[in-house]
């Protein structure tokens, strides 16, 4: 079995850019709600129902192929900060976190799926895949599925479809999203516009950190809101068309950024990099923008090309679960912020300068 | 004219999808939509981007749920109309007494509608049957049909599909029925009493 500093130590590959093309659609990921027919769902389950259930459902997911030494553990058995970082690496939810006994975890070796069990539902696949490829994780999914249906009685209705303890999932129970990277929009002042139009074709649009409608790090998630209706191959249809069109009017609003003001471009670019290369102390949220625009510039031929895998690898590594892991013990927002400031400093020491060939003197 | 609206269609168990706005006070003086006590809570709604709003007084507020925005955000159903005076519906929207619906428990676990406006999730899968007719009418804006159309257990697809065919046959009986066409009629519910007469047989 794999063991969780295992794990720490080797990010999976999408967590680091992996993708040729990365640069404004980071990840796209895949999740499917299932449920055992009759069971009590686990949020209405007592505890000892849960407890019961628990080792009928792990068996089954530890014995796919997909899972052969994998990650396997009661949430129980985590501790509260090994829970959080399992958060922040986008491994399990908040809602999971929360729980201890009678719900388990199990993530694949390369850590491309994870399997959440006894959270919201019984089980929650989930499957994610560096740049736009929504149709390679949800392959991987519907594999799993058709594996464990085999075995495991779902909760299925006629008229519903798939049966979920929420009916916001009921029908498909697919939630497929992809994560996005919009400097260019969020610096024209054009995204409000953008989230408008996603959210009238019935997509949602949310900032990844910060509270409610801010967005720290110029980072969004683009996901599908209805699932009963529409087919898995019709979800993700639109939901992919739409991402494109997304991912288009950033490329534009980055064109028409270096045509109209390239001084304002390189002013933000190059003071990014020096705040981010000289700072002492640094909260998550002035890191977040800077790392936004160091990320934008390698985009622009800034900084050599892997300037963009060193700043995904920082957006993991400076949150506060990371910071405390790595600290191996409890840290103040003071400590935190100074160890944050140490961690870019390291990281940046081999990347020069960015150089500033876009503007015509 | 959007407050009254909302009063339609926001009865017991019909929840704002989404509550994006919640506002506690506000200068304007205006009347709860429920009752003619001041209005003191603001809501907006988006789904599908188009917005609706609504006011409420505190008591009115607490009793739809509104200020509980974790609570289970069904869609309204009015929304579908795109904020046009609301049709009346063929399906009435629930308007069960709470006493009596706290009765009707799920007989596979227990769980009473009720408990769905406190916890946003249903007890377990037969919960969907036990409460169909209130689910389904709550189901309204929350997605793009009120019927699967997607991947199917394989050992269940046979009958998914075989009940599919039945209702698109259905559809086709009322139409030829509607314009008098009585040759297709008597065609068609042939091959449905082809279809149902085994089904029947294996469920008894």
């Amino acid at each position: 079995m794999m063991r969780f500093s295992t794990l720490m130590k080797h990010p999976a590959d999408w967590m680091t850019g992996a993708d040729t093309d990365s640069a404004i659609v980071l990840t796209s990921r895949i999740r499917l709600a299932r449920n055992i027919k009759d069971a009590p769902f686990p949020g209405w389950a007592r505890k000892a129902e849960r407890i019961k259930i628990l080792p009928e459902l792990r068996d089954k997911v530890e014995t796919l192929s997909e899972m052969k030494d994998a990650f396997s553990h009661q949430l129980s058995e985590l501790s509260s900060v090994q829970k959080q970082v399992l958060v922040e690496r986008h491994l399990i939810s908040r809602e999971q976190a929360a729980r201890s006994e009678g719900s388990a975890i199990v993530v694949n070796r390369n850590q491309t799926l994870s399997i959440m069990i006894n959270e919201e539902d019984h089980l929650r696949l989930q499957s994610i895949r560096s740049g736009l490829h929504l149709r390679e994780a949800y392959q991987l999914i519907a594999n799993i599925d058709k594996d464990l249906e085999q075995s495991l009685p779902f909760a299925f209705d006629h008229e519903l479809g798939y049966l979920t303890a929420c009916p916001t999932n009921v029908g498909t129970g697919l939630r497929a999203s992809a994560m996005l990277h919009l400097p260019g929009l969020v610096i024209s002042d054009h995204i409000g516009q953008v989230i408008q139009a996603v959210g009238k074709l019935g997509l949602a649009v949310r900032g990844i950190f910060g509270e409610g409608t801010e967005s720290l790090g110029h980072l969004f998630q683009i996901s599908n809101q209805s699932t009963l209706g529409e087919s898995e191959e019709d979800i993700l249809d639109r939901l992919e068309r739409v991402i494109q069109r997304v991912r288009e009017q950033e490329r534009n609003a980055r064109s028409k950024l270096l045509e109209e003001d390239p001084q304002m471009l390189a002013d933000k670019i190059s003071r990014a990099y020096g705040q981010l290369k000289y700072a002492y102390v640094i909260d998550s949220k002035e890191a977040l923008t800077y790392i936004s625009l160091v990320r934008l510039g390698s985009d622009m031929g800034c900084f050599p090309k892997e300037a963009m895998k060193l700043c995904d690898s920082l957006l993991m590594d400076i949150e506060p679960a990371h910071l405390q892991h790595k600290a191996n013990r409890k840290l103040s927002p003071e400590e935190r912020d100074t160890m944050r400031a140490e961690i870019i400093r390291s990281r940046l020491q081999n990347l020069s300068s960015p150089v500033i060939n876009f503007i015509n003197s | 004219m959007l407050c009254a609206l909302a009063k339609k269609t926001l009865s017991a168990g019909a929840f704002p999808f989404a509550i994006l706005n919640l506002q506690s006070s506000m200068t304007l003086a205006m009347q709860c939509e429920y009752c003619n006590n001041k209005a003191t809570v603001f809501y907006t709604q988006i789904i599908d981007g188009i917005g609706k709003k609504s006011c409420l007084c505190e008591s009115c507020a607490h009793e739809q749920g509104i200020t509980d925005p974790e609570g289970f955000l069904l869609g309204s159903q009015d929304i579908e109309n795109h904020g046009e005076p609301s049709k009346p519906k063929a399906l009435p929207t629930i308007e069960i007494p709470v006493s009596k619906q706290s009765d009707r428990c799920c007989p596979g676990c227990g769980f009473a509608f009720d408990d769905l406006k406190k916890t946003g999730r249903l007890g377990c899968s037969k919960c969907y049957d036990f409460f169909r007719a209130e689910i389904k009418n709550n189901l309204g804006g929350m997605h793009k049909g009120t019927s699967h159309t997607g991947r199917v257990p394989a050992g269940m697809l046979e009958a998914f599909k075989e009940r599919q065919e039945l209702e698109k046959l259905e559809e086709k009986l009322n139409l030829a029925i509607n314009s008098e066409d009585y040759e297709e009629a008597a065609s068609l519910r042939d091959q449905i009493s082809k279809i149902t007469s085994p089904e029947q047989q294996t469920k008894s």
